[in-house]
């Protein structure tokens, strides 16, 4: 009975919330009858119950593998959970999002379970089990985790479970053209996926009123990272993964099936128009979601990211080019000489080292570039941060002040590790994300002072430099100011240093979830107090950034790790002469040996 | 196509392996293709084996390995098929005919490549001179010591501990006396996966509520291990966790043989307490992201989730002995 009730109140729910949104296709009756199947599925049999030993095999596995996150129970809340957002999945009620079954249903085991083991959820901790665990242990674990720690549903009950599954195999992909993306960015604003993912879809429709199942602050996905996507199966520009996560949406979280409501052709063209979105090689503006056919084009041609088969993420590269230009450097970041050179991903982690300790990271990347002239050098900054964060009233210290734990700015301490200490995971990270106090924005680049003088491999120690090797940190917050620091170390507090009164904020704007911050510095300062940056060489360079809705102050933040800015010089002309020189020599050989040849062959010779 | 990637740490086996299957693959069809009068002719037969293997180390090998190497490979392959090709004088004479032809110009065909090549080898040439005069800036290579020699002592939370002589306080037998033997018969199957042998057994499963002593506290490390380290770590402790993409140098792999299986308890200890802004300099401390947990951790609690590192990867603290 109690069963049957909590089915009907999440149908109901899922329903209820389509209806909402104003997407109902005008269904009546509890249940679905064969040709009632949305377009694109096909209904299947219930499959098999596991074998008892593969259970108690997967119960070992579980408790090696799983139960610090997932919890003894099954219920989300071991003890890793209470740092973790994402939060673990609950089990418990049988909810999974990444499925090829019908919104509300349980997922196939064998594919879509068995897939999420493998390949991970990525933009969370589960990390793909695929190559530690043999397939035999996975299939073992979710024979455990399926008939032992789903309690609420059974993949074996005749009486209420039906598998309406997405044939997948039978529908093939239609080719990203430029209309159907056209047509894809047209269907996201009709079908409403813009109020949650934003107008240019980094997820910043309505970033902070969406809840899971649970109760637990969720975000809307980023559809420029499509690495994070949890269904991307480490294959995240492919674009049958978004097919299929809009086709059955994600259970347990606000995002909707929208199998009834569009086409299969629909359906693709929407896909292709988020998968066109993933960041390439180059930067593609939609402003406003407006796609205009020239638009269109560059996205359908845009060159696909590398992606590290080891991270799953873009490939890094740890040097930034910077190249030279003559006259003024660009006011605009759509200025033309932007694309003389390409753009950096610099991949961001929690700062973790030291208190207070970021655990969860809203900001992942920033891509930089830097064009440099006789005099200045300018950054171009861009990242995705779903919200623009600026603090109300004064800030309690001074901007120098780096220790802020007399302000209460502290890490969160773990608490109850189980439901049974902290019913609700009222204490978890999860569930404070949207109650912090909101701070700037800001980002901040550091280089080592006088970095000429270091003794390869020697560097300032990456946060906010040591003792011995004091750094220039330039620091843009999103109250406007620029500030140039000279740090000593992680605790010791900041030097204000007069040489940011040269450094000028060319642009630094907040649009559809993404900052876009020029700064321009002088090449040189007072080689005493500031980096003083040449041509030619290899300059060690760090990048910190601070979501303000996320909490981040102080050494609350996102930080990378070195770089190095490299600013190439022009071409010497030596570059061209001697490839003439050698082309020119090759000719004479070439005339020599067939010379040579001709001359035996008329002698008579070996022919 | 899973069995067509590479296997990770058998990547030398598996390249003399497939490249040697394919040569005696080929071998045999240009020797069917022979006795049937349908020869491939030898120049070409040699021209192909050499771009066969270029191509082999550019796209197949993973990670890709660099253009000095790859020439040096080259190299060698292109003297072993010199040494094919001129077996026997006939051999050579057949070799260079298609070579011959061309610089002679027997035919109108021929005449118009030799014309082709005149031009294609210098513009080649000069191409590739230019390439390498153009200044370039890859990414710096910089060798980084990842287990440096300990100091003789260290000094965690006002303690000081002798590292040769200080054992794991939580490393104990039924008996609460340091074990290491007791221990080590408790620890996961060494297999792949590493598991459990019994979870059944309450000796075995940290999560049995009745647990006491070492399985125990190999619990209460798993859970420090699961609230502070698995970020960078990986839920697996394989260097792989959630940030590991964003940091350089990399988390350490504690499930690969060259890092926790090859070292002392107490080396770990201390590297686990000190962090990365503890190592000598040869490590590079300036770069490092590893916290040092006497900051945020007990030293009892340092030592628990050392305990557990151990016990989940399944490899035993080496000895002094």
């Amino acid at each position: 009975m109690m069963r049957t009730m909590k089915i009907a109140t999440v149908t109901a729910a899922c329903w209820g919330m389509l209806a909402g949104a104003g997407m109902w296709p005008g269904m009546t009756g509890s249940g679905w009858a064969q040709e009632e199947l949305p377009e694109g599925f096909v209904a299947q049999g219930l499959p098999q119950a596991p074998a008892a030993e593969s259970v108690e095999a997967g119960k070992r596995v579980y408790f090696t593998k799983c139960v610090w996150c997932h919890g003894v129970d099954g219920a989300g809340d071991g003890p890793g959970a209470v740092r973790l957002w994402p939060r673990p999945r609950n089990f418990n009620v049988g909810t999974f999002k990444i499925r090829h079954t019908a919104s509300g249903q349980l997922p196939l085991i064998d594919v879509d379970l068995f897939d999420t083991v493998s390949h991970g959820l990525p933009g969370s901790a589960m990390p793909p089990w695929e190559g530690i665990l043999t397939d035999q242990q996975r299939r073992d674990v979710l024979a455990f985790v399926t008939t032992q720690l789903v309690e609420d549903r059974s993949w074996q009950d005749e009486e209420f479970e039906e598998f309406f599954v997405l044939d997948l195999e039978s529908l093939s992909p239609k080719d990203a053209t430029s209309e159907s993306i056209q047509r894809g960015s047209e269907l996201v604003v009709e079908k409403k996926c813009i109020e949650c993912h934003g107008l240019e879809g980094r997820g910043d429709g309505n970033a902070f009123n969406l809840k899971d199942d649970w109760g637990f602050p969720i975000q809307p996905a980023d559809w420029h990272k499509c690495w994070n996507f949890r269904g991307s199966r480490q294959d995240p520009y492919n674009v049958e993964n978004i097919f299929r996560t809009f086709s059955t949406g994600l259970n347990g979280t606000p995002m909707p099936s929208f199998a009834d409501n569009t086409s299969v052709d629909e359906r693709w063209d929407i896909a292709n128009y988020v998968n066109s979105l993933c960041e390439r090689v180059m930067d593609i503006a939609v402003p406003e979601g407006q796609v205009s056919g020239d638009t269109a084009q560059q996205l359908a041609d845009g060159e696909a990211l590398p992606i590290d088969p080891l991270t799953d993420k873009p490939k890094s590269n740890f040097v930034i080019p910077s190249k030279f230009v003559e006259g003024d450097l660009p006011t605009e970041a759509d200025d033309e000489r932007w694309n003389l050179i390409r753009r950096r991903w610099i991949a961001m982690g929690g700062q973790i080292t030291h208190k207070p300790r970021n655990f969860v990271n809203r900001i992942d990347d920033v891509w930089v570039q830097a064009l440099y002239n006789e005099t200045h050098i300018e950054f171009l900054f861009r990242w995705n941060d779903r919200t623009k964060s600026m603090q109300e009233g004064e800030m309690d210290w001074d901007p120098t002040e780096v220790n802020l734990d007399d302000y209460g700015v502290r890490e969160q301490t773990p608490l109850g590790s189980s439901f049974d200490k902290d019913p609700f995971h009222k204490e978890s990270i999860a569930a404070k994300q949207n109650r912090y106090a909101v701070y700037n924005d800001g980002i901040a680049f550091q280089f080592p002072i006088k970095w000429q003088e270091l003794p390869a491999p020697r560097k300032p120690r990456y946060f906010w430099g040591d003792e011995t090797f004091p750094v220039d940190i330039t620091k843009w917050t999103a109250d406007g100011t620029v500030a140039v620091y000279e740090g000593t170390g992680w605790d010791e507090d900041f030097t204000e240093v007069d040489f940011a009164e040269e450094v000028e904020v060319v642009k630094a704007e907040w649009s559809h979830g993404r900052w876009t911050v020029i700064l321009k510095r002088p090449l040189k300062g007072d080689y005493d107090e500031v980096a003083y940056l040449e041509g030619g060489k290899y300059i060690p360079m760090v990048f910190f950034a601070w979501d303000g809705h996320n909490g981040d102050v102080g050494r609350k933040m996102a930080v990378s790790a070195f770089y190095y800015l490299v600013m190439e010089p022009p071409i010497p002309t030596a570059t061209y002469i001697y490839p003439a020189f050698i082309m020119l020599g090759v000719i004479i050989v070439e005339g020599w040996v067939l010379g040579r040849r001709a001359n035996r062959r008329k002698a008579g010779g070996q022919v | 196509m899973t069995w067509l990637k590479l296997v990770e740490g058998y990547m030398p086996m598996q390249m003399i392996s497939e490249l040697g299957l394919s040569i005696l693959v080929f071998v045999l069809v240009n020797w069917a293709l022979h006795r049937s009068g349908m020869g491939i002719p030898k120049f070409w037969a040699g021209v192909g084996v050499f771009v066969f293997i270029q191509l082999y180390l550019k796209y197949r090998i993973y990670p890709p390995i660099p253009f000095s190497v790859r020439a040096i490979y080259g190299t060698v392959s292109a003297c072993g098929i010199f040494m094919w090709v001129s077996g026997s004088e006939k051999e050579w004479q057949e070799f260079k005919r298609p070579i011959l032809n061309v610089m002679d110009g027997i035919t109108n065909f021929h005449q118009s490549v030799r014309t082709a090549m005149l031009v294609v080898i210098p513009l080649a040439l000069g191409g590739f001179a230019y390439s390498s005069f153009l200044p370039s800036f890859e990414e710096p290579i910089e060798l980084r010591t990842v287990h440096p020699a300990p100091p003789a002592t260290t000094k965690v939370h006002g303690k000081t501990f002798v590292l040769q002589v200080v054992e794991n306080p939580y490393r104990v037998n039924a008996d609460g006396d340091y074990d290491q033997g007791y221990t080590d018969a408790r620890i996961v199957e060494q297999a792949m996966g590493r598991l459990m042998k019994d979870v059944n057994d309450p000796n075995y499963n940290p999560w049995d509520p009745n647990a006491d002593g070492y399985i125990k506290y190999v619990r209460e490390g798993g859970e420090i291990f699961f609230q502070n380290c698995h970020f960078c770590h990986g839920d697996n402790l394989n260097g792989r966790g959630l940030w590991a993409y964003a940091f350089n140098p990399i988390p350490a792999n504690f499930t690969d043989a060259g890092t926790i299986a090859q070292l002392q308890e107490t080396f770990v200890f201390w590297r686990v307490s000190k962090g990365g802004i503890g190592l000598p300099g040869e490590g590079f401390p300036w770069a490092s992201v590893m916290p040092p947990w006497e900051q945020h951790l007990t030293v009892d609690e340092i030592w628990k989730v050392v305990m557990f590192e151990y016990w989940h990867t399944g490899y035993y603290p080496r000895t002094w002995d």
